[in-house]
């Protein structure tokens, strides 16, 4: 018999690799303009592809007891996969490429060698799945952990992009060194006009799981898309109709198993009959590879069945159960009761229950901050909010007419707001720490605080101080004083402090709008009746 | 230049030079020029023009740095930042004088990118040729400085290797040095723990002035900001004054600048300091003020 692969499978595996490719640098290009643009407003949806994303709306929508306008756009998706499978893993999802090239460089560099009838299950990832969605009804949002944008661009934005500031700055200063004066000047504006936050809590230990999970492909092709992705999973539960169906034709296969070999989710198209439609991510990979070509997509309008799958009726329920039993455990923390001084949100923060039910830790907010004031938490927010965003005036401070982490939070758990609102809303409160302040401590003049204040009139004001010092002289020298009706919690103060290792003005989440109990001064009622704030 | 203004400039300067010793008339002009009016453009090309005009100071094929106060992330109507169309002018009247390159740059307080777009700084003088450049942490290097205080310290390469600085600050209030003028403005220049030179800011502004010496101060003094400085915030804060002051003597400058915050140059202490420095002379009286309105 003639052996011959199908020309036709073969373009058409190099157009999917090319859609691949595609996706993934739309993906990069919109995570690079995902910065101060020079203007106030940001004119693309840089966050778009979450919108995509129904894993996110069945899981924020469900947790939040809200549905966000803009991830209704998932419902394409869900349909899509209705009637074509899974071929959004395959073709379009930026995670899915970056692990399938991956696989593609261990296979080539032999670390990966595929078995011949691999027999693990791929139930995994429908137990996350329905973990995720469990705790959810108990208004506990899981999903930011291992959704896939989610986990790639957390990775991309907290690990991958202080690594190429770092580079770039590296390189500016060797090219300095070489004498290469308008190269290095050329990677420093280059570095000006890109912004990429330099340094990031917690980076390591996120970093670490992206590796982690990269390496993951030498063990199994597409390890995390075949045991882990509940986005997959959910994708997977809903293909229904398959279109397109795969065919064996037997007059021509000689029973090679290298479709099966190298399927790069396990879906079995051979033997014939065993193929798992919900795991098929249309890869073309079996039909391109077969000697004889005799694999083939017929169009076929009949629904599959989910099969090969072994998620019987106890592991679903058992797995529901415990989604269920660990929810509370997530919220049964101290903070219930009484805010973190340390967790100083984005301005535009929804309240901090509707947050935590809304936000996926995406980074999306951490990325954009231009001054890397954003950092993914660890404790901060309790076990719930381990990575979402909190301001960490340290590192960085909230720009005062900046608004731009409200402008692409893809889910609505930072209220999107103007520049003129953003001014308006009061994410803390600063505290002069007079034990440690130059002029209260040690009488000498500083007013750096004051300086900066970016609030006018200035919500720091100055007082005469008088301090005793140890020759008996009285040096009188202006002072800070924090007006806590007008201090908004930008956190300058204490970024700008000239005390460098524990500044002495500090910013706590005191006073923030969204909180009501978190609460300093009661409005004064004046006698007319009206309120000041 | 245009040719008209060079033919011009040629006749007049050759009736100069017949009819009186040249040096004598360079010392007997006018060593502060102070121009009221309504175009910042057009009141700094005046002043430039009182001092004798650009080719005085920059010679062809010169590198020059423009060094404006680009500090805060405020729109020009805040007062907070230079002027724009102050810088603008003068990148072009540096080029029309034949400068091989015009460099801006200031070291920013809040985030660069942002208060280089916000200000207008960034594309007024990029329209008018020059190159508007982030100052880059790789350019630091340690210098002596031989202050009185500040004996050595991080400065940009980019301000010691320019062959000409052109120093444009605005003139704002300032709630410890009272006010900030040229002097001070020299703090964009530098790098470290800028924060730490409040702690004397008198004597640290008049060690980098010392060190920095500049060709040309050219205050802005268009729109100054005479509350909640160094930043405002409303512009309510502002007050609109129309000028500009340019001298070659940086304190005779700022002296002139104390005077639009109803301050006598006597009252600051940074003056007195820079003039017992030797850096020029703060007694108003003592120097020769050119007034002009355009």
């Amino acid at each position: 018999m003639k052996r011959e692969r199908s020309k036709k499978y073969f373009w058409l595996q190099r157009l999917r690799i090319l859609t691949q490719a595609g996706f993934f640098l739309i993906f990069f290009i919109l995570f690079l303009k995902t910065h101060y643009p020079g203007e106030d407003y940001l004119k693309t949806t840089v966050e778009r592809f979450f919108h995509f994303d129904p894993l996110l709306f069945l899981t924020a929508s469900i947790a939040s007891r809200a549905i966000y306008a803009a991830l209704l756009l998932s419902l394409i998706t869900l349909a899509a996969t209705l009637l074509l499978g899974r071929f959004v893993c395959g073709w379009l999802c930026p995670l899915g490429s970056v692990h399938q090239f991956f696989s593609f460089i261990f296979k080539k560099a032999r670390v990966l060698k595929p078995r011949k009838d691999d027999q693990a299950s791929l139930a995994p990832k429908y137990l996350v799945l329905l973990a995720v969605v469990a705790a959810s009804l108990f208004a506990v949002n899981l999903v930011g952990y291992l959704d896939p944008l989610s986990f790639l661009y957390r990775s991309f934005a907290v690990f991958i992009s202080p690594l190429v500031n770092f580079g770039l700055a590296q390189s500016g200063n060797l090219a300095y060194w070489l004498g290469l004066k308008s190269l290095g000047q050329g990677i420093s504006q280059a570095a000006g006009n890109l912004a990429l936050n330099g340094v990031f809590q917690n980076a390591l230990l996120i970093g670490g799981l992206f590796l982690l999970v990269i390496l993951l492909n030498a063990r199994k092709e597409r390890f995390w898309c075949r045991y882990l992705c509940p986005a997959g999973a959910l994708l997977g539960l809903a293909s229904r109709f398959n279109l397109f169906k795969l065919k064996i034709d037997p007059e021509k296969c000689i029973n090679c198993h290298l479709c099966s070999i190298h399927c790069q989710t396990n879906a079995r198209p051979y033997p014939a009959g065993e193929w798992r439609s919900s795991e098929c991510i249309y890869c073309e990979t079996c039909a391109a590879i077969c000697p004889t070509a005799a694999i083939s997509f017929p169009l076929g309008w009949k629904a599959e069945k989910m099969q090969g799958v072994d998620l019987n009726r106890r592991r679903v329920l058992l797995t529901s159960i415990t989604g269920l039993v660990l929810a509370p455990i997530f919220k049964i923390s101290p903070l219930r009761r009484r805010s973190n001084p340390a967790l100083i949100r984005p301005p535009g923060a929804l309240p901090e229950p509707e947050f935590l039910g809304r936000c996926v830790k995406c980074g999306e907010c951490m990325k954009v901050c231009p001054t890397n004031a954003l950092h993914p938490a660890l404790t901060e927010a309790g076990p719930e909010g381990v990575w979402t965003p909190v301001l960490v005036p340290r590192i960085g401070y909230c720009e005062y007419y900046c608004s731009l982490c409200t402008q692409v939070c893809p889910t609505g758990a930072i209220r999107e707001l103007t520049v003129e609102e953003k001014v308006t809303v009061k994410i803390g409160t600063a505290w002069v720490d007079k034990t440690r302040c130059l002029p209260y401590a040690l009488g000498k003049p500083c007013i750096v605080c004051e300086e900066h204040c970016p609030v006018s009139p200035k919500a720091i004001q100055l007082v005469k101080v008088d301090t005793l010092t140890p020759e008996g002289v009285v040096a009188t020298n202006l002072a800070p004083f924090v007006n806590v009706d007008t201090c908004i919690g930008c956190g300058i103060c204490e970024n700008k402090c000239v005390v460098m290792d524990l500044p002495a003005i500090r910013v706590s989440s005191i006073g923030e709008h969204r909180s009501a109990h978190n609460r300093l001064v009661l409005p004064v009622v004046e006698e007319q009746g009206e309120s000041k704030p | 230049m245009e040719r008209r203004d060079f033919l011009k400039n040629l006749v007049v300067g050759g009736l100069a030079l017949k009819f009186a010793p040249g040096v004598l008339a360079q010392s007997a002009g006018p060593e502060l020029a102070v121009v009221e009016g309504e175009s910042p453009a057009a009141i700094t090309r005046e002043a430039i023009k009182v001092l004798g005009g650009m080719s005085r100071f920059i010679s062809r094929g010169d590198k020059v740095l423009i060094k404006p106060n680009i500090g805060w992330d405020r729109t020009p109507e805040m007062a907070a930042c230079t002027n724009p169309e102050v810088v603008a002018a003068l990148v072009a009247m540096s080029l029309e004088a034949g400068a091989k390159e015009v460099v801006v740059m200031d070291h920013t307080i809040n985030q660069p990118k942002r208060c280089y777009a916000r200000s207008g700084i960034q594309d007024a003088a990029r329209a008018a040729g020059a190159k508007v450049l982030f100052t880059d942490e790789q350019r630091l290097k340690k210098m002596t400085l031989k202050g009185e205080w500040l004996k050595e310290w991080e400065v940009f390469q980019d301000f010691v290797e320019a062959d000409k600085l052109i120093n444009v600050p605005i003139a704002k209030v300032h709630s410890l040095s009272r006010v900030t003028l040229g002097l001070k403005n020299w703090l964009g220049a530098v790098g470290g723990n800028r924060n730490q030179l409040h702690q004397k800011i008198d004597q640290a502004v008049v060690d980098l002035g010392a060190f920095f010496k500049p060709t040309l101060t050219v205050l802005d003094a268009y729109r100054v900001l005479f509350r909640n400085g160094p930043q405002g915030g409303r512009v309510s804060d502002t007050r609109l004054q129309k000028t500009v002051v340019a001298g070659v003597d940086p304190v005779a400058v700022d002296a002139y600048g104390a005077t639009f915050f109803e301050l006598k140059p006597q009252e600051l202490a940074f003056l007195k300091l820079a003039q017992s420095r030797g850096l020029g002379k703060f007694e108003l009286e003592k120097v020769r003020i050119e007034k002009r309105a355009v």
